[in-house]
């Protein structure tokens, strides 16, 4: 009949298929994923170190001399202060998350569960929202938030994050709520809840795990984004972290040491809401992508 | 349910949404396409620049060297204008992040620790993505970079330069770099997909005797048809938005060997300071990306 | 050509420390149909799937006709696909994508087998499974009891020495689920191919089994023909588990005044002071005439399982128990019962013996 393998340890049988097979996807596995992350270890690297050290290479060990300098010089810097674009972005994306979460969780519960005309319309409109480019929309909002008063204001920054947000958080909570058991509702309903009720006191609570996830995702994508940062804030006082980042470049010579560190500082935030809420941040993730 | 109340009543739920919308997207978006015929759309300002209404503006950039251009597309070198070098961009990302995904997601779920190499992958996704820019930068520097390191490793030291800064490797290093930022995605959602698909099916094929590649492909891949078209509309839809990590690294050079639409529209707007042409730009993005995203929408609202 | 299997101290552990099973052995005859019978969680499945080669044995071996397929002491492991065995899944497992004929053939074309010797044996296994006409549906166009046949013969064309069964009758309807029983049963005495069952319902395995092993929490608790499950079930818990209504069970002290009615004291008095007592509703009756009852109860309840009638009835105002009723027996009569047969059982729930009192 067969051959006979040597069974190898933790070995669990399956798809892979012998023994030694399953091994060497083990192995190459793990190769690909700290592969993958090379570049982030590269850069913390440079980051806690003189850049004199690094220059032929941040994998060079000797001398290893750690140093908070670089952190230092970004966080401080007198022309773009990374402290201050640290601040702003939280400024900017704490209420870029709250706003449309809470308008679009609204409007999503109209579309899971209400049936009106022109529905289906509006649902699909709000589909094509999702998927357009932010270049089609800037220049009349810059021209708009001019003439408002607007321009180069977190308010006015924070209006446009926050509609920009309400189409996929409509349509991530709206498969959300679709999924929810509809007997809870329909015995408030029976009790004689009205719509607003219902969805106060009972979709709204029995939803957090599907807020949480939106307002993580949506959090993130705001501290992430950089174009409508790009085009609508220019005072370098109200500028967010990852606006400021290109502009660390310099002009001839990459300042690497400096620009690490900024690096670092700009993706820790992300980096730590990815980690804290990783269930929610996934769960997120992948209803944006996929119907269910 | 029948939801009980009037009409009012459930549109008041949408209408808190709806106003931002209009007023911030929906409005710009048809503010866009009027003004890209130098019809002004704002009140209060002419940002037309005065020039007369028509099409104009498409024939100019359709014609501009830095859409297309003839002259790189003829001797094969960059820049060869930036429609042409987001194709490119799909025509490189699109197949390998797609196998990179499917392989990867297949792989992770059979080894151990497959969800923790998972969440390295996954890392390109959570970062800003001007940051995911600088990291490719870096990566691909002379002295730097991890890819010069593995030149040098391998004996190909001669090779070792700083890719990014040459009209002929730019581009071709920012599609790696963001093949290696997006693979998160494409291995992420397959994965997803995967855990889908009863695994009996193919540990029936496991017993039948079938290898890898036979599960692969003949088990697997067929089942994952819906989310491979998910997969394929969103890579599209990135590929040809992308800006962060242009602006990032090349700023879309050396020479606009790099340029690609979503910068080409930053480029009229902000050191041009073309309006109408900016415009123009960004709504043949938005055609470019409409087939698209049609069908992403019909694959998302089928079978409801 | 059908192979015997031996599974030798079999223990398997899943990380961190979940026992899915302890030191089960046992022999199986070629041609046997075995029926392994457990509570959802026993291991049962775990078992089958190691047999298979999807899962690795913690400590043991498994032999397959004389060959070892997995030792876990020594390290020797034979791939599924090396093993020639054919398996159908719980829910069938049909590839979605492809056709009752792409699906009965896919064993085949791994093997790289000629197109036409495939197509030959495909329709001769369809032919016997009497699935001819289905051969161009796709799983999504077929009913269960079709599925399952189309599973069979997926596992059947490749002529395996052994073929296992995971619960392949619990996602049929009541009705068809007799004939898919029959089925298998025949298609398995003529082909005589050695057969193992896992399944959680007993009907399944006394209708198809030639013997059964009874598994809980991972341990095998008995393993006997039908009959001998039955008639002398090994403790407390196949007592109870086995038989339809479940046997009556009373745990009683030695002094207890049924122990004296029912004559059986001089069965017990080594087994310490604290036994049971088991009754098969079947294997004792009420009646309003019976001369030579054992006890007296009053009927609380009539009830209908499957075609038979049974009386719920309480005995020396503590006990209740269900046994056969005579027919004119009504709620709230009072009732002679006859006793042909009863159990008993240790402290430990152990089995002493079996009498006629």
């Amino acid at each position: 009949m067969g051959a006979k393998r040597k069974l190898l340890k933790g070995y669990r049988g399956g798809l892979l298929g012998s023994p030694l097979k399953w091994l060497i996807a083990n192995i190459v596995a793990w190769t690909i994923g700290v592969l993958w992350v090379l570049p982030f270890i590269g850069i913390f690297m440079t980051s806690i170190r003189p850049f004199s050290e690094v220059v032929s290479g941040w994998w060079s060990v000797s001398p290893f001399t750690p140093t908070l300098k670089n952190y230092v010089d970004a966080l401080f810097n007198p022309m773009f202060s990374l402290l201050r674009g640290f601040m702003n972005s939280f400024i900017i994306a704490v209420p870029s998350t709250i706003i449309p979460v809470m308008l679009a969780a609204l409007a999503a519960y109209a579309f899971a569960r209400f049936s009106f005309p022109i529905k289906n319309y509006l649902f699909v409109t709000m589909l094509f929202l999702m998927a357009a480019p932010q270049q089609m929309t800037i220049i009349p909002i810059f021209f708009m938030l001019n003439n408002m008063r607007l321009l180069n204001t977190y308010l006015g920054l924070i209006l446009i994050h926050s509609s920009w947000g309400i189409p996929w958080i409509t349509f991530f909570l709206r498969n959300y709520f679709s999924m929810l058991p509809k007997e809870l509702e329909e015995i408030a309903r029976v009790d004689g809840a009205t719509n607003r009720q219902i969805f106060f006191k009972i979709v709204l609570p029995i939803s957090l795990p599907g807020i949480i996830s939106a307002s993580v995702l949506q959090f993130a994508w705001v501290w992430n984004d950089f174009f409508f940062a790009l085009m609508l804030i220019f005072d370098p006082n109200k500028m967010v972290i990852t606006q400021m980042l290109p502009r660390l470049k310099g002009q001839y010579q990459i300042d690497w040491g400096l620009l690490s560190s900024g690096s670092v500082l700009a993706m820790i935030v992300p980096l730590i809401v990815y980690i804290i809420f990783n269930k929610y941040y996934m769960g997120g993730f992948r209803g944006w992508a996929m119907k269910k | 349910m029948k939801a009980r109340g009037s009409i009012l009543s459930k549109f008041s739920f949408l209408i808190p949404s709806f106003i931002l919308i209009i007023i911030f997207v929906i409005y710009p978006i048809v503010a866009t396409i009027i003004l890209s015929f130098n019809i002004n759309p704002v009140p209060g300002i002419d940002i037309t620049k005065g020039k007369p209404i028509g099409a104009e503006n498409y024939y100019e950039v359709l014609l501009s060297f830095k859409f297309i251009n003839r002259h790189g597309l003829e001797t094969l070198s960059f820049p060869m204008g930036a429609i042409i070098h987001n194709i490119i961009w799909i025509a490189l990302h699109l197949p390998l992040t797609i196998i990179l995904g499917l392989l990867l997601a297949t792989l992770f779920q059979h080894v151990k620790g497959g969800s923790i190499i998972r969440s390295f992958i996954f890392l390109g996704m959570v970062i800003p993505m001007i940051v995911g820019g600088l990291l490719i930068q870096f990566s691909f520097d002379k002295d730097l970079g991890v890819v010069n390191l593995f030149l040098k490793i391998t004996g190909l030291e001669w090779a070792a330069r700083s890719w990014t800064i040459y009209p002929n490797t730019a581009l071709f290093s920012l599609i790696l770099g963001s093949v290696w930022l997006w693979t998160g995605f494409t291995v992420t959602i397959y994965s997803a997909g995967l855990a889908s698909i009863p695994k009996e099916t193919i540990e029936a094929a496991v017993v039948d005797g079938a290898d890898f590649k036979t599960i692969l492909f003949k088990i697997i891949v067929p089942q994952l048809k819906p989310v491979t078209i998910t997969v394929i509309a969103m890579t599209i839809l990135w590929d040809l938005k992308i800006f962060d990590i242009v602006y990032a690294s090349t700023l879309g050079g050396p020479g606009g060997a790099s340029m690609v639409l979503a910068l080409l529209m930053y480029d009229y707007f902000a050191r041009v300071q073309n309006y109408p042409m900016a415009a123009t730009v960004a709504t043949i993005l938005t055609i470019v990306i409409l087939p698209v995203v049609v069908i992403w929408v019909r694959m998302i609202t089928r079978g409801k | 050509m059908a192979a015997g299997i031996i599974i030798d101290d079999v223990t398997k552990v899943f990380p961190p420390n979940v026992v899915a099973l302890k030191n089960v052995s046992l022999k199986i005859k070629p041609g046997e149909f075995f029926v392994v019978l457990g509570p959802s969680g026993s291991g049962k499945t775990t078992l089958l799937r190691i047999i298979a080669g999807l899962e690795v044995p913690t400590k043991g071996r498994v032999i397959i006709g004389d060959e070892v397929v997995v030792d876990a002491n020594e390290g020797i492991y034979v791939e599924p696909r090396d093993r020639n065995i054919g398996m159908v899944f719980q829910n069938w497992a049909l590839y979605p994508h492809m056709t009752a004929y792409d699906n009965i053939a896919f064993p085949l074309r791994i093997k790289k087998l000629p197109k036409d010797e495939i197509d030959k044996r495909v329709r001769e296994v369809a032919e016997a499974l009497e699935i001819s006409d289905l051969l161009y549906r796709k799983p999504a166009h077929m009913s269960g009891g079709q599925q399952q046949r189309v599973a069979v013969a997926r596992a059947l064309v490749k002529q395996p020495n052994v073929l296992l069964l995971d619960e392949p009758f619990s996602n049929l309807d009541a009705r068809i689920r007799i004939t898919a029983r029959e089925f298998v049963r025949e298609l398995q005495k003529n082909l005589g191919i050695t057969t193992i069952l896992v399944t959680h319902d007993q009907a399944d395995a006394f209708a198809v089994g030639d013997r059964i092993m009874i598994l809980k929490s991972g341990i095998a608790q008995q393993i006997g023909p039908p009959e001998e499950l039955y008639g002398k079930p090994a403790n407390v818990f196949i007592a109870g588990f086995i038989g339809d209504p479940p046997m009556n069970l009373f745990k009683l002290k030695i002094d207890h005044p049924l122990i004296d009615t029912l004559n059986v004291k001089g069965y017990i008095t080594k087994h310490g002071n604290i036994v049971y007592v088991g009754i098969r509703p079947d294997e004792a009756i009420a009646s309003t005439s019976l001369e030579n009852a054992h006890f007296i109860g009053k009927v609380i309840l009539v009830e209908y399982v499957g075609s038979r009638r049974y009386a719920k009835v309480n005995i020396l105002n503590e006990i209740s128990m269900r046994v056969l009723a005579e027919e004119n027996i009504r709620d709230g009569d009072e009732v002679r019962i006859y006793v042909k047969k009863l159990h008993l059982f240790n402290s430990n729930g152990k089995r002493i013996c079996t009498i006629n009192p």
